[in-house]
């Protein structure tokens, strides 16, 4: 390839680099703003938290009064899922997949650039409820009649429903670009059972959310027309069904889980075989149990409704239950993908071993929660947010950083501090568990959820100060991580093209690849072509 | 290394069309949550579901059964317009997506006109909120698909379409059927099957 | 001794909440079903973790890479995966059917149950009984049920605002207590109570700014206590309202949408005068008057839709003092009282 070198402002389309940032439709940098945008708005969430967790730590209202404490956990909420966890993997996605499956760029380009940017823009409408007179503050769940204009008046709550449909909108059209992309660009010789489990993962996420989020979208625009437009859909004194409300939002609420771990389990996935030195063990059942999950998603909303009173409890206790079986298949692939391996602990394989070991918990909490009697105690406690956590934190969180350790060398060309990495795995993985483990036992012992205060001789107090503790490691542990990405960008190592021994395409290109990707690709024979090609004298290909 | 280029796998499903459907699909799910609401508020209402006391029943003949027959035809209008271009034929294509572009206003106008006749709003119980909001809806999409069509004929008037190219009169026909099948559903929902 | 310590720092805690881990100690029957259906799930949870942490730890010290040879790669075995697809099969079938049971024998209904009929409301609860009797209860003064043990007892949960939720830890079942449409029944929560105690409850579904004051007792009582009390439950007294003399000074006051219509009120010192209330709306409200902590008047309840309600107050120093609704003790709800 002959070289050349491009004389900075010779060339006729020079723009400044904001400009082109801006207006840029490749899918690495548009992945790199969803990244930057999603830290934006965990950074701020994350604030929330704390805020949540100091007014808690005591007995009595110390900080905040009622009415922002329910803005807060109502904000924390609806940001961490909607803005930071969901689009920061459709991030990762938009910088690997294309990668990963050997294409130039996403199918639709331009509409990739309108999804990203209707973000900040749907995110800026829900936070700008705290300009207005308030925020929305009745639960990331929005039940009705609570969100009604008769106990919620004020604009928060229609800018809250605003934001998200924003939101939801930009996610319908990204799972259209990511799909299209996955089915109709993928290089010769990659079919879809050679796909990188990761791509597969964000396959069935997208899917997911492709069919999930219009119904949340309906759901809220009735909300809203009820608020605005004497509309009667929610509101039991107009003739309304609150419950309605319930189902819509579940039918959507519960893929929605699965929308923000899958992609973390892939790429958990992806990083134990790299550092095992293994393949992933049982690939296909992997995918098909993926499949499973995500069909099985959309037949167990009711779950989050034992206690209405209204749900046929056998059936989804049963479909609920079901979960566990491809659940179990995954933790089972994982461990024999260990077995026998050569394993390899870089932060990023200790951030996917902390998955493992956490997204256990989360599941085993969510089989217990499964069973109706049982949630009987437990719904709307404290347990039901250690249990979401444990998914949302400990599996998909957790995820964000095993990905950034991951894919960070291949998207700056620069080696991340393994010191400081491992510092921030320490320090992240205690105050992880300190914060939201006692929150099991706290829900067990019986504190309701989304309490601003409780009795002092409840039996609550000691608990509660060591997840408050927890919840300020947890903000302390990402001060070496924020060090870490700005010293490595500014004078670290340099990556070289596959700082990890990978498995797939995007290391069988520069660090960070070029506008198009590739200049040529390695032959497909496998879902490791990579690895295929480091070791094609050693090992024959079955 | 027996290395290749890098190339788009063309052939198959073309990719415009490939989008539109999964959007379609993702469409159905945003009108099968409000038909969800609908049938839910239905099967939960004391009393004789309908139009709220004191308005005039629904009226099928001189308004809405009409616009359902101009929607109908549009849908076979455009597929016409499809078949035209197919063979290479582009003025033909340019008369029958003007004509199609025309039903659909049309459509929009008697849909509003119904809407000043039916003697009931929004805010008129539960059967007012779903029948605005379904319909509301509906009129969006096919506003959405009218906006759609004045671009294809725009392009189309520039010459732009060809027997080979025509993938994007393909996609925007895709959607006015799904249009055209949301009203049908709507129509037989709300005014036959009450 | 370095590692002593460190065993101890982890299982000094550990010891202090374990106990935190089981559910209370149960006191309805139901409860009693519903926590040994817990711990046998608990367990089988347990087993999993313990095995797959096990394994996991296991893996991490004895898989570690020691050279560069590439180990075998195993990509998959039918057999071993077809096994550890039955495992996780046969675990929730056991947790389906124990579940079932379980679900069966707690949903029972007795024909004789005692039944009280419970009224959530932002932000406290009513306790209505077929004798007549009711108590209602404030933010700061939460009410007490008062409950046979050793027999059934059914609630009846409405609500005419938004979701609550019916709760008391140590029964270990809850219900919402949702605000249905007309013409469909309202929730029921049954339960049997082993022994007499005072339990504490709380609402457990988000109901808005004072959902954490929701809180309430249960006062079981023996069946002849109960009966006893029943007969005479010490009426919460509906004083009688004196008579307001022709000349006292009227301070106009109204509420509505859970606010006052004014934060400001002006009365002379030193002579009574009369705060007339008036409730626009259908959800309960009352004026009390306080200095700091100290409570100087306690105004009745009243309900509307527009109900109108003259309290009498006795003569205050000229100062500065609070006027509040006892049931929603917030700033809408919140405003200064200046006698001058």
């Amino acid at each position: 390839m002959a070289t050349t070198t491009a004389t900075p402002g010779s060339s006729a389309y020079e723009r400044s680099w904001v400009l082109d940032w801006l207006t840029t439709v490749d899918h690495k940098k548009i992945g790199v703003l969803y990244i930057a945008n999603s830290f934006l708005f965990f950074f701020f969430a994350g604030l929330l938290a704390l805020v949540i967790r100091s007014e808690l730590a005591v007995p009595g209202l110390q900080f905040v009064d009622e009415s922002t404490f329910n803005q807060s956990f109502t904000m924390h909420g609806t940001l961490m899922i909607f803005l930071f966890i969901v689009p920061i993997f459709s991030g990762f996605a938009n910088y690997v997949v294309p990668l990963m499956i050997g294409a130039p760029d996403m199918a639709f380009p331009r509409i990739n650039a309108l999804s990203f940017w209707m973000l900040p823009l749907g995110g800026g409408l829900i936070i700008a409820g705290y300009l207005v007179g308030g925020a929305a503050a009745g639960g990331w769940t929005g039940y009705n009649p609570l969100t009604q204009e008769r106990f919620s008046p004020g604009d928060g709550t229609d800018l809250w429903i605003m934001g998200l449909a924003v939101v939801g909108t930009a996610s319908i059209l990204g799972s259209v670009n990511f799909l299209t992309t996955i089915f109709k660009m993928r290089a010769p010789g990659m079919t879809l059972f050679r796909m990188p489990i990761f791509v597969w993962t964000v396959l069935v996420t997208q899917a997911l959310i492709l069919l999930a989020t219009p119904v949340i979208t309906a759901a809220l625009i009735a909300l809203f027309i009820d608020r605005n437009y004497g509309g009667s859909f929610f509101d039991p004194s107009v003739g309304g069904d609150p419950i309605l409300w319930q189902h819509l939002f579940w039918f959507f609420g519960h893929p929605e889980v699965y929308i923000v771990i899958l992609p973390a389990l892939g790429v958990v996935s992806e990083i134990l075989p790299v550092f095992s030195r293994k393949p992933l063990f049982g690939y296909a059942a992997f995918v098909w149990a993926t499949i499973g999950i995500g069909l099985l998603s959309f037949s167990v909303w009711a779950h989050h409704m034992f206690t209405t009173g209204v749900v046929f409890l056998p059936f989804f206790t049963f479909m609920t239950a079901l979960i566990a079986i491809p659940t179990g298949v995954k933790f089972f692939n994982w461990l024999a993908t260990l077995w026998r391996g050569s394993l390899v602990f870089t932060s990023a394989m200790l951030f996917a071993l902390g998955i493992v070991s956490m997204f256990l918990i989360g599941g085993i909490s969510g089989v217990m929660l499964a069973s109706a009697p049982v949630d009987f105690h437990l719904q709307d406690t404290y347990f039901v947010v250690a249990h979401l956590h444990y998914v949302f934190f400990g599996g998909a969180a957790m995820g964000v950083f095993a990905s950034a350790y991951y894919w960070f060398p291949k998207m700056s060309g620069k080696l991340l501090n393994e010191t400081l990495g491992r510092i921030h795995f320490a320090l992240l993985f205690i105050g992880f568990n300190m914060t939201f483990f006692v929150q099991h036992m706290l829900g067990i012992q019986g504190m309701p959820r989304r309490i601003a205060d409780y009795a002092p001789d409840a039996g609550w107090t000691e608990m509660n100060l060591i997840s408050t503790a927890g919840a300020f490691l947890i903000a302390v542990s990402m001060v070496p991580f924020v060090i870490n990405v700005v010293t490595s960008l500014m004078n670290g190592r340099k990556a070289g093209d596959d700082p990890w021994e990978g498995n797939t395409l995007e290391w069988a290109t520069t660090s960070p690849p070029p506008t198009y990707n590739f200049d040529s690709l390695p032959p497909i024979r496998s879902e490791r072509p990579v690895f295929d090609l480091r070791h094609r004298d050693e090992v024959p290909h079955p | 290394m027996s290395a290749q280029a890098p190339v788009r796998r063309e052939g198959g499903f073309p990719i415009p069309l490939v989008g539109m459907l999964l959007f379609i699909s993702s469409e159905v799910m945003f009108f099968g949550g409000l038909f969800a609401a609908y049938f839910n508020a239905r099967a939960s209402f004391e009393g004789e579901w309908g139009p709220p006391p004191g308005a005039p029943e629904l009226e099928i003949l001189p308004i809405a059964l009409p616009i359902t027959l101009i929607l109908l035809t549009s849908s076979l209008t455009m597929h016409l317009g499809v078949r035209a271009i197919s063979r290479g034929n582009s003025s033909r294509l340019r008369l029958w997506l003007v004509v199609t572009l025309g039903l659909g206003i049309l459509f929009l106008i008697g849909q509003a006109y119904d809407y000043t006749q039916i003697g009931f709003g929004i805010s008129d119980g539960v059967f007012g909120t779903v029948f605005y909001t379904l319909t509301g809806f509906h009129g969006a999409h096919v506003f959405g698909g009218v906006v759609g069509l004045t671009i294809l004929t725009a392009r189309a008037g520039a010459g732009q379409f060809s027997a080979r190219n025509h993938v994007a009169v393909e996609a925007v026909s895709y959607y006015w059927h799904f249009v055209d099948v949301v009203w049908i559903a709507l129509f037989t929902t709300l005014y036959f099957l009450r | 001794m370095k590692q002593l310590i460190r065993l101890a720092a982890v299982a000094l805690p550990a010891l202090l909440l374990s106990g935190c881990i089981f559910p209370p100690e149960p006191k309805t029957t139901e409860a009693e079903e519903v926590r040994i259906l817990f711990l046998v799930i608990f367990a089988l949870g347990a087993i999993v973790f313990v095995g797959v942490e096990g394994f996991l730890l296991y893996a991490v010290v004895r898989y570690r890479r020691r050279d560069d040879r590439l180990p075998v790669q195993h990509h998959g075995n039918t057999k071993v995966e077809i096994v550890w697809t039955v495992i996780p099969t046969i675990i929730v079938l056991i947790l389906f059917v124990t579940s079932m049971f379980t679900l069966g024998s707690i949903s029972a209904r007795s024909d004789d149950a005692t039944v009280i009929e419970v009224e959530g409301f932002q932000w406290q609860w009513t306790f209505r009984y077929d004798t007549g009797y009711e108590v209602t209860g404030t933010p700061g003064d939460p009410p007490a049920m008062v409950v046979p043990a050793g027999v059934p007892v059914r609630l009846v949960l409405r609500s005419d605002d938004v979701i609550h939720s019916f709760y008391v830890p140590a029964f270990l079942v809850k219900k919402d207590v949702v605000p249905f449409g007309q013409g469909q029944a309202p929730n029921e929560l049954e339960f049997t109570i082993t022994e007499p105690g005072i339990y504490r409850g709380q609402c457990a579904e988000f109901c808005g700014d004072l959902h954490a004051d929701m809180t309430f007792t249960v006062d079981a009582r023996s069946e002849a206590e109960y009966a006893a009390w029943l007969e005479d439950p010490g009426e919460p007294t509906p004083t009688a309202q004196p008579s307001i003399p022709e000349d006292t000074f009227v301070v106009e006051l109204s509420a509505e949408n859970i606010a006052f219509s004014t934060h400001e009120l002006t009365v002379p010192a030193n002579e009574p005068f009369v705060i007339r209330f008036t409730n626009l709306e259908s959800v309960q409200h009352n004026v009390s008057v306080y200095d700091n902590e100290e409570t100087l008047f306690e105004g009745q309840a009243v309900t509307g839709p527009d109900a109108t309600i003259d309290y009498l107050i006795q003569p205050l120093d000229a100062g500065e003092y609070t006027f509040i609704c006892d049931f929603h003790p917030i700033a809408e709800m919140t405003g200064t009282l200046t006698a001058e």
